[in-house]
C-alpha cells in the first residue's frame, strides 16, 4: 500500500449529501459531546461512536440513506470531532460512551432506537444493549472488536499490552501500535493503521484519506489517554467469571433484542472468528463479507446499507 | 375506546410479460450543462425507433430545467437526489476546478444517489437503464453485480482519469488506481454494461495510457465501446445557413464585430470574465467596430465584473446558442458542450480550460484539436494584452475546422434500442 499523504485541508469539510436537521451538545461531568439528528421517520437508528480514532463521519455513507428511510441520531465520541478531549483515561471508559449515548437519546427525544456500532463501537453497542434493553430495539455489530473468543490459558487479562508503553520495537507487524511512536509520528501512525489495518482492500484510497483526516482531527496524547480506558469488563455484581471465556461473553448473554452481525473475512484487526462467535452467542444472523476488511460500512456501503435496512424493517414489522 | 382500524395485509402486483410496457429509466448527469440536451435528443431518436417506450428521468438541476420545458416525465424520487452541481460549485474557485478530486470527494453524494436509484429500480419494472455519465450507477453496479436487474446502456464522452501536473506523483498514483479499478470492474463483469457508448469517434480519444502498467486508453476503449460520433443535441446547419439573417434578428450591425464572452451557468468564471473584459480597450484599438458582450449568467453578479466602457454586461441572454452562432468570435471556458456547439456552428473561439480540470485540459482539448476548432488559451499565461492579441488574430481567421457530425443521437439510439 502506497503511503497516503495528509488530506487536503481546504476540502476537509467537503459537501455533504445531507445536512443534519438538528445538532447540539450534551454535557456530562464537564465533558461536552456533539450530536446530530437527521430525518423524521421511524424508527430511530442510533449510529454509535467507535474508537476515538474516528468521529461520526465514519457513518457518512449511511447517514443520508437512513435519514431518508428512518430517523438517524449520531454523535462524535469523546476524544474526537466536535466533542471534548478529556485528558484522564477514566473519562474514556466504555460506560462513559454508553452514558453519552443515553444522554444523546434523551436530548433528541428518542425513547428507543436500533443501534449500530463499528469495531469498538460494536463493544459500546453490546454494553448498551445488555445493560439498557429498554432503550434498544435491535443491535447491529460491524467489524466487532470485542474480547469474546475463548482464553485457553485462563491467565490474567490486561487492558493494554506492555509493548504499547515501552520503546518502539524495531520490527513486528504491530510495532507502530506504540505510544512513543504516536508521539513522534502521529500522521505516520494514522497512515499505517487506517491504510493497512482498517481499509485493507484494494482501491480504497478515498476511505483511507477520509480516515486519516478524521484521525488527524484528534492527537497522540488524546489517543494515549483513551488506550487504558476500561472496555467490556463485566460488573462485579454479575458474579464470578469463567476465566476461560472472553470477557465480552457475559454481555452477549444478556442481550435480548434482535441482532445482526456483519464481519469482513479479511479483517486484519478483529478476525472473522470474533464475528462468528458473537453471532452464535446472540443467535443473530451473520453476514460475512468475503474479501472484506475491518470497516465494510465504508468500503462496501451498498451491502451494509441494504442489510441494515432489511434488519430495521424486520424489527418494525415484529408484533 | 380506540377506533377499530382494519388491518390490511400487504398487496402486491406482479406483471406478466404481456402486460408489461416498455420502460426505460434515463439518468442524465447534472455535471456541466451539456448532458441534458444530448440526452433528450437521444430520447427522441429512441422513441422514433420504439414508439411505445416510456421514459422516466431520474435527474436533478440543471437537467430538470430542460426536461420540464419539454414536458418529460421526471421520476418523483428525483427530489431525493443529493445535489451534484452544488458540490461542483463548492469545489471551484477563481479559474480552478480539480475535476478528478472533485469527483472523488463526491463519494458521499454518489453513494446516496445510488441508493435512491436502487429504490427507484425496485418499484419501477424498468427494462432498461440509460446512464449518461451516471458515475454512481456504473461504479456501484460493478461493485454489487447481483443488484443489476435491467439492461444497462452507459454513455460517456471521455474515458480515463488523467493526472494534472499540479497533483504531482500522488495524483498520478490515484488516477492510475481509479483507472485500474474501472478496468477490473468492466473486464470482470462484462454483463453490467450491455452497451457502452463513447460519444465521439476513436480519434477523439486521448493518446495516453491509463497509467503505468495499464493499457492504452484508445486501444482499450475501442475494444470495450461502441462509437456514436459527437451528439450536438441540435442541428447546426440551419444556423449556419441563416447566419446573416440571425445577426439582423439579434440586432447586430453588418459592420460590427461581435465578441461574446460566456462562462456557462456555473459560478465559476467570474475571474475569466473580468480578465476578458479588461482586454477590451486593447482589443478595440486593434479591431474596428469591436463590440463585446459579456454574459454573467445566473450565479455571477454583473456589477462585480468591473465593466469598462464599450462592454455590455448582461445577466442573462435568452437563446444564447443563437448569439454564439451569429457572433464573430466567442471567448469561453473549456467545457465540451459549449466549445463543440461553437465548432458545430463553425465560429472561431478562444477557450480557457479550467486550471487542474483534466477533462477540459486533456480530453476536450484533444478533441477540439482533432476538429481543428478553437484556439486553446492558458489562463495563467494570458493577461489582458495576450487575450486582446488573440482576439485580433482569431476574429478574421477563416474557420477551417472539420464539420461536426449531426447524426450522433440517432446512432446512439440505434445502439440502445435493441435493449428495450
Amino acid at each position: 500500500m502506497a503511503t497516503v499523504l495528509a488530506t487536503d485541508r481546504r476540502h476537509s469539510d467537503a459537501t455533504r449529501a445531507r445536512e443534519p436537521d438538528a445538532t447540539g451538545f450534551i454535557e456530562r461531568d464537564g465533558v461536552r459531546v456533539f450530536w446530530e439528528r437527521y430525518g423524521d421517520g421511524s424508527p430511530t437508528l442510533l449510529l454509535m461512536p467507535t474508537w476515538s480514532l474516528f468521529h461520526s463521519r465514519h457513518w457518512k455513507l449511511q447517514i443520508p440513506y437512513f435519514a431518508r428511510l428512518f430517523r438517524v441520531v449520531t454523535f462524535d465520541g469523546r476524544g474526537n470531532g466536535h466533542s471534548d478531549r478529556p485528558t484522564e483515561s477514566s473519562a474514556y471508559a466504555d460506560t462513559e460512551y454508553v452514558a453519552d449515548a443515553l444522554a444523546v437519546l434523551d436530548a433528541t427525544g428518542t425513547d428507543r432506537a436500533v443501534v449500530a456500532g463499528l469495531s469498538m463501537g460494536a463493544g459500546y453497542t453490546l454494553r448498551l444493549a445488555a445493560e439498557h434493553p429498554e432503550r434498544v430495539l435491535g443491535a447491529v455489530f460491524i467489524g466487532s472488536s470485542v474480547p469474546i473468543l475463548d482464553r485457553p490459558d485462563g491467565g490474567p487479562e490486561v487492558q493494554v499490552d506492555a509493548a504499547f508503553y515501552g520503546p518502539q520495537e524495531p520490527e513486528g507487524d504491530w510495532r507502530n501500535y506504540n505510544a512513543d511512536y504516536w508521539r513522534r509520528d502521529f500522521p505516520g501512525f494514522a497512515a499505517w493503521f487506517v491504510g493497512e489495518k482498517i481499509f485493507s482492500e484494494p482501491h480504497s484510497t478515498k476511505p483511507i484519506e477520509d480516515g486519516i483526516g478524521w484521525t488527524l482531527e484528534t492527537d497522540a496524547e488524546t489517543l494515549i489517554a483513551v488506550e487504558p480506558g476500561p472496555y467490556l469488563w463485566p460488573p462485579p455484581e454479575w458474579g464470578p467469571r469463567d476465566p476461560f471465556e472472553g470477557r465480552a461473553m457475559p454481555f452477549a448473554r444478556r442481550v435480548r433484542c434482535p441482532a445482526l452481525v456483519i464481519h469482513g473475512a479479511e479483517d486484519r484487526l478483529s478476525s472473522l472468528a470474533v464475528g462468528e462467535r458473537l453471532a452464535a452467542e446472540l443467535g443473530a444472523p451473520l453476514i460475512t463479507v468475503a474479501g472484506g476488511g475491518h470497516a465494510p460500512q465504508g468500503r462496501w456501503p451498498v451491502l451494509v446499507n441494504r442489510a441494515i435496512r432489511d434488519f430495521v424493517r424486520s424489527i418494525g414489522s415484529q408484533p | 375506546m380506540s377506533a377499530i382500524v382494519p388491518t390490511i395485509a400487504p398487496r402486491t402486483t406482479w406483471t406478466s410479460y404481456m402486460a408489461r410496457r416498455r420502460r426505460a429509466l434515463y439518468i442524465s448527469s447534472p455535471i456541466g450543462l451539456g448532458h441534458a440536451q444530448r440526452d433528450v435528443s437521444i430520447a427522441d431518436e429512441l422513441r422514433r425507433l420504439r414508439p411505445d417506450v416510456e421514459i422516466d428521468w431520474l435527474a436533478q438541476s440543471p437537467v430538470t430545467t430542460v426536461l420540464e420545458d419539454r414536458g418529460e416525465r421526471i421520476h418523483p424520487m428525483s427530489a431525493e437526489l443529493a445535489s451534484e452541481s452544488a458540490h461542483w460549485t463548492s469545489e471551484a474557485f477563481d479559474h480552478d476546478l480539480n475535476a478528478f478530486q472533485a469527483l472523488r470527494r463526491m463519494d458521499e453524494i454518489l453513494l446516496t444517489n445510488f441508493m435512491v436509484f436502487l429504490d427507484v429500480l425496485e418499484e419501477g419494472e424498468y427494462d432498461l437503464v440509460i446512464g449518461d455519465e451516471s458515475w454512481d450507477v456504473d461504479h456501484y453496479l460493478h461493485e454489487n453485480p447481483e443488484l443489476k436487474n435491467t439492461a444497462f446502456a452507459w454513455l460517456t464522452d471521455f474515458v480515463g482519469m488523467l493526472p494534472m501536473p499540479s497533483g504531482g506523483e500522488r495524483e498520478a498514483f490515484l488516477t492510475t488506481d481509479y483507472n485500474a479499478e474501472m478496468i477490473e470492474h468492466v473486464e470482470r463483469f462484462p454483463r453490467i454494461r450491455d452497451r457502452a457508448i463513447f460519444v465521439g469517434t476513436p480519434d477523439d480519444i486521448v493518446p495516453d495510457d491509463f497509467g503505468p502498467g495499464l493499457p492504452s486508453i484508445r486501444a482499450w476503449t475501442e475494444q470495450h465501446y461502441d462509437f456514436s460520433g459527437y451528439i450536438t443535441g441540435f442541428d447546426p446547419s440551419p444556423l449556419i445557413e441563416r447566419r446573416e439573417e440571425l445577426r439582423r434578428e439579434l440586432g447586430y450591425q453588418p459592420d460590427e464585430r461581435v465578441v461574446i464572452v460566456t462562462v456557462g451557468g456555473s459560478g465559476v468564471g467570474g475571474s475569466l470574465l473580468r480578465r476578458v473584459i479588461a482586454s477590451y480597450p486593447d482589443a478595440a484599438r486593434r479591431v474596428n467596430g469591436l463590440r463585446m458582450i459579456a454574459v454573467a449568467g445566473p450565479r455571477i453578479d454583473p456589477a462585480s465584473l468591473d465593466a469598462v466602457p464599450g462592454v455590455e454586461v448582461r445577466a442573462y441572454v435568452p437563446e444564447l446558442y443563437k448569439h454564439l452562432a451569429a457572433c464573430d468570435l466567442a471567448v469561453v471556458q473549456g467545457g465540451l458542450t459549449t466549445t463543440m456547439e461553437l465548432a458545430a456552428a463553425r465560429r472561431p473561439f478562444l477557450y480557457f480550460p479550467l486550471r487542474d480540470h483534466f477533462e477540459q485540459s486533456r480530453h476536450v482539448r484533444h478533441r477540439l484539436e482533432r476538429y481543428g476548432a478553437g484556439r486553446h488559451m492558458d489562463y495563467d499565461a494570458s493577461p489582458p494584452e495576450v487575450i486582446a492579441t488573440a482576439i485580433a488574430e482569431e476574429i478574421d481567421r477563416p474557420v477551417a475546422s472539420r464539420p461536426v457530425e449531426s447524426d450522433g443521437a440517432a446512432r446512439a439510439a440505434e445502439l440502445i434500442a435493441p435493449l428495450v
